[in-house]
């Protein structure tokens, strides 16, 4: 019986190749869609399951609490944390701790072999670890032994992928390779362990992790053994007793921090608040700020999902549509099938064979489709997902279900349909199309068309915010700054140097340092307060250490007071510059009022003074979707972490060389690198610029696939008017009047559809902007471009049909019927 | 074998009541051969449809085959349909997309017979009707006449009882119209199948064992031979 059907469905797609083609290549299009989301979806929700103790393994997250205001989770804490909490309860088996080296900056990593050229590359990813790291997470170590790789100070164990990079085929274990760090300074580490990144992602994304012990971070930690207020740096993890519940030790962590941490924080003016995340919801919580890589954003994964499930539904309805549309073609079948004996059940499940004979060819289109389109798609989404057909065969046989349940989704509205009709009555004669079915279509045209219009407006919108973004005025000069890290203490130590020849290049406008630089994460802030006020009114403000040219350099402008200047040895000692937000947050009546007050910040017993020496107009020094904050600036001689270059417009790239000439002059030792100050600062867009790229595509996608719906639609209606556009030719009716005959209705669906979108788009987008603290607010406009585009499309897309069967030859028409 | 009582069918056009079929009695025994007359618009497929249980009439009692077909569920109505009605019409009605073959077969399918079982009957069906050189062509290809002959292979691959023929040879020439009402003969006297068919022919009516002439839903004149 299946066979027959089957046969039947395939002959009946045959013959009407024009409406197989658009149903096949809608489905295939929507569950390719899919399947490539699900792939990612897969992706996301399959973080750190490698790890064989993950239903045991804990982060420690800090809530900061100032004021009685509680602000965003955090997975940071002090350095001391990780051992208080292994000594003071039982059930915490194992703890680690894992510093990030800074996240925006690069660590020189060289290896000088006996008989050979010096390797030295920059690398990224590099991370402090206690060395019982790998015994409470799982690594797939090719080299050396996971347990006690990082036992011994200056110990370091690399990725795979490293080590081929630094020794090729040769073994890496023993070897000793020379890390240098802004973190952790600069020294000599033996290679202990060389472990194999698996196809499992994990939050942890790193290339290589160093001993704690043995650099310049050791004695910091050292200093800190008692501190468990500030230092919050660390992420803590703990493994618990199997069987441990960790609701209950999270309830006995206010009293740990009352024992251990209640003095000191009084002395900074917060409260922490701790709590536990379970290793397998890190990547995908959203309550956790700044974790060790960003999490998997909710926003991301529901938009995703949703233009999956919409992009069937539309092919879905391709389907659902062009079937009833063209349902008195099959009648007759169907009366027949009853007369010889066929029930309602049997025809149903005959025409469900058919549209699942249909998905399944389209199923295997659309496998070839997501294999060729995967690439582009992890270039889209930043990801790096595999899909083979040979390893994958579990996901392959969930995309097959997939494809049925589609094919009985798109099927069984016809397949009642269809099923339903009454023998006598249609073996009479040609069938209508009852009113009931033409409402459904047409309430089914209006839906896929809301799809696309949304998606038009969403297009429109993430555009205009993109490009809002883009051009901006940020409140400094963002082009034409070409920024060069300077990573170890020759380079920090040739800055005067570089700074003095550079400035001398025509093509240089000023050149600055700095610790950190617009756009990059800001680590250094203070609680400060001014005269006459306590640390409990303190304002956090972000700090930064600058030369006497760093904001000349960057053209922030000055409100009141003045900026850095050699001239005031002052400056150095205790001298600050605030933005115009700080001036009103910390009370001063205007900026002016502020120049020349006093500010304090109290760190553990000391308390620090500072002068205003001037204040400066607001800058973005975060990007976009954060407010403009409180900002100081401190001048500092020496130890600057980039030079900041502002280069007149004109050749860049020899520009770039001068530089790079003069870099080797003064510091020989190590690589040069540099990037641009806008790029840098747009980095921070990448997730917006994925989301842009994903809509965009899609609703191109979804479009296409409406379009050949109605197109299929429009050639219908209009083969089945043949008769009718004939006699009203016959009678006078010009090729425009039976153009718009046919097209009218078609395009008052569009309009609706227009109409109901707008508003459902509007309400949605708002949604999405009220993301940005800074953006381009939805206006009519929009609105008129999308109503423009969709008619547009839609005209063309039914015109060509209407005008196909309008120019047809009307004595033809009349005597084929 | 079977017998309408005082079956009537009207359809409800504005307030009025429009009967199509009107207070008739018929019993038909096992073995005859009744040809349905009267013009058109009298009834004729109405009261057809009514005995094959493709239609319900909206008054009176039917009776096939011992049982009372007005009270059964619309399962066990067609299980009794399947089991031993035929039916061939005058535009045919093969499935443009099946084969001379998978026509034939397809009553068999919905009865659930085996695949071997299907093919020999089948094959039987061809060979009996001279169309087994036919047996892969789709209908389009097919003459009228031939297309009649797959539509009664068909009607009676299942072995019905019961053969009913609306205007079979309406869309026929005067030859082909005869050859089919031979073949109705001989399956009547030879086989036993009881068949009742409309038709506008005089001349064909009269392969008939009685003729029945409908006016207006109601019998007007009955004659058996
Ligand atoms: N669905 C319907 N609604 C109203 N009248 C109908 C319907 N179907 C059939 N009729 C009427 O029933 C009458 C008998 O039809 P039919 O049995 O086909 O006649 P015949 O086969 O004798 O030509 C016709 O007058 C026709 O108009
Ligand atoms: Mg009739």
């Amino acid at each position: 019986m299946i066979k027959n059907y089957f046969k039947i469905g395939w002959r009946n797609m045959m013959k009407n190749k024009f409406f197989s083609f658009i149903n096949i290549f809608g489905l295939s299009v929507g569950l390719a869609c899919c399947m490539l989301i699900a792939l990612y979806l897969n992706y996301e929700t399959s973080h750190d399951s490698q790890h064989k103790n993950a239903p045991n393994i804990y982060q420690v997250v800090t809530a900061f609490i100032q004021n009685g205001n509680k602000r965003m989770k955090m997975p940071n804490t002090p350095a001391p944390m990780a051992g208080a909490l292994k000594r003071e309860f039982p059930e915490v088996i194992e703890t680690a701790r894992l510093l990030k080296l800074f996240i925006e900056d690069k660590t020189i990593i060289q290896f000088n072999p006996a008989n050979g050229e010096r390797k030295s590359f920059l690398e990224e990813k590099g991370y402090l670890a206690d060395a019982s790291f790998f015994k409470i997470f799982t690594y797939n170590f090719a080299e050396g032994d996971a347990a006690n790789a990082l036992a011994n100070p200056r110990t370091i164990v690399i990725s795979q992928k490293l080590a081929d990079k630094l020794f090729g085929t040769q073994p890496a274990l023993n070897k000793v390779i020379h890390v240098n760090s802004n973190t952790n300074g600069e020294q000599d580490y033996t290679v202990t362990g060389v472990f194999k990144e698996g196809k499992t992602p994990s939050h942890v994304d790193a290339n290589f992790f160093l001993s704690v012990n043995g650099g310049n971070m050791e004695g910091f930690i050292k200093r800190q053994a008692n501190d468990f207020a500030s230092n919050n740096m660390f992420y803590t993890y703990l493994l618990l007793k199997p069987g441990t519940n960790a609701a209950k030790l999270q309830v006995k962590l206010p009293a740990f921090m009352d024992k251990y941490a209640s003095k000191d924080l009084k002395n900074m003016g917060f409260q922490k608040e701790q709590s536990l995340i379970s290793l397998r919801d890190i990547h995908l919580s959203s309550e956790v700020e700044s974790n060790v890589t960003p999490p998997a954003s909710k926003t991301y994964l529901y938009v995703l999902f949703s233009i999956a499930i919409f992009t069937l539904i539309i092919a879905c309805i391709n389907f659902m549509n062009l079937s009833t549309a063209r349902s008195s073609k099959r009648s007759s079948e169907v009366g027949v099938r009853k007369v010889l004996g066929a029930e309602k059940s049997t025809l149903i499940k005959q025409f469900l064979g058919e549209s699942i004979l249909m998905t399944l060819i389209a199923f295997i289109f659309a496998i070839v489709i997501t294999l060729i389109l995967l690439p582009l798609f992890n270039q889209l989404s930043g990801r790096v997902i595999t899909l083979s057909v040979s390893k994958d065969l579990m996901l392959f046989f969930e995309f097959l279900v997939m494809a049925l349940i589609t094919g009985v989704l798109a099927g069984s509205y016809p397949a009642f349909y269809l099923s339903s009709f009454n023998p006598v009555k249609v073996l009479k004669g040609k069938l209508t199309n009852s009113l009931a079915v033409v409402a459904v279509r047409k309430g089914l045209v209006v839906f896929q068309f809301i799809i696309s219009v949304v998606l038009i407006v969403a297009s429109v919108v993430i555009a205009r915010q993109m490009n809002y973004m883009r051009t901006a005025d940020l409140g400094f000069a963002k082009d034409q700054q070409i920024v060069v890290p300077l990573r170890t203490t020759a380079a920090k130590s040739a800055y005067a140097a570089l700074k003095a020849e550079l400035q001398e290049n025509s093509g240089v406008i000023s050149i600055g340092g700095s610790a950190y630089y617009p756009g990059i994460f800001n680590p250094s802030d203070n609680l400060i307060y001014k005269e006459g006020q306590t640390t409990a009114e303190g304002k956090r403000t972000r700090l930064n250490y600058v030369d006497d040219n760093f904001l000349q350099t960057l053209n922030i402008q000055p409100l009141a007071g003045r900026l850095f200047s050699p001239d005031f040895h002052s400056d150095t000692t205790n001298g600050i510059i605030i933005n115009e937000k700080a001036a009103k947050e910390f009370g001063f009546s205007s900026a002016k009022d502020a120049v020349n007050k006093k500010l304090f910040n109290k760190f553990q017993d000391n308390t620090n003074t500072f002068t205003i020496v001037g204040v400066v107009k607001d800058f973005h020094y975060e990007d976009l979707h954060l407010p403009v904050t409180p900002y100081g600036f401190m001048l500092n001689t020496a130890g600057f972490n980039y030079m900041v270059i502002h280069a007149k417009p004109g050749n860049i790239a020899s520009m770039l060389k001068t530089i790079e000439i003069s870099w080797k002059k003064y510091d020989q030792n190590d690589p040069f690198d540099y990037s641009f100050l806008d790029e840098d600062f747009d980095k921070n867009y990448q997730a917006d610029t994925r989301l842009a790229g994903i809509v965009g595509y899609f609703t191109v996608v979804a479009i296409l696939i409406s379009c050949l719906g109605l197109f299929g639609l429009a050639a219908f209606s209009a083969e089945q008017r043949t008769k009718e556009i004939g006699v009203r030719k016959v009678l006078g009716a010009s090729v425009k009047t039976i153009v718009s005959l046919l097209s009218v209705d078609f395009l008052k669906l569009i309009i609706a559809s227009i109409i109901i979108a707008s508003l459902l788009a509007w309400w949605l987008m708002n949604k999405w902007l009220q993301e940005f603290a800074y953006r381009k607010d939805i206006d009519w406009t929009i609105f008129a471009y999308t109503a423009t585009i969709a008619v547009f499309i839609g005209l063309i897309t039914i015109g060509s049909q209407a005008l196909k069967a309008a120019l047809a030859n009307p004595v033809k028409s009349l005597r084929s019927e | 074998m079977l017998s309408l009582q005082h079956i009537s069918k009207h359809y409800q056009v504005g307030g009025n009541k429009n009967f199509v079929i009107n207070d008739i009695s018929l019993d038909v025994d096992e073995g005859e051969f009744v040809s349905i007359m009267g013009p058109s618009g009298s009834g004729k497929s109405t009261l057809l449809n009514i005995i094959g249980m493709l239609d319900e009439p909206t008054d009176g009692y039917h009776y096939f085959v011992n049982e009372a077909v007005h009270q059964l569920k619309e399962r066990q109505r067609s299980a009794l349909y399947k089991q031993y009605i035929g039916f061939v019409f005058q535009a045919y009605h093969l499935i443009d997309e099946l084969t001379v073959y998978e026509n034939i077969e397809t009553p068999l399918i919905y009865q659930d017979v085996k695949g071997s079982e299907r093919k020999a009957m089948v094959a039987d069906m061809l060979d009996r009707f001279q169309i087994v050189g036919k047996k892969d062509l789709f209908p389009a290809q097919l003459s009228g006449g031939q297309q009649q002959l797959v539509g009664i292979a068909r009607a009676l691959i299942a072995k019905p009882k019961l053969l009913l023929a609306d205007e079979p040879t309406g869309n026929l020439n005067s030859k082909q119209g005869e050859e089919i009402m031979e073949l109705f003969r001989k399956l009547n006297k030879e086989d036993g199948v009881t068949i009742i068919q409309v038709t506008h022919s005089e001349k064909n009516a009269e392969y008939g064992t009685r003729i029945i002439n409908l006016l207006d839903g109601r019998v007007e004149s009955s004659k058996k031979f």
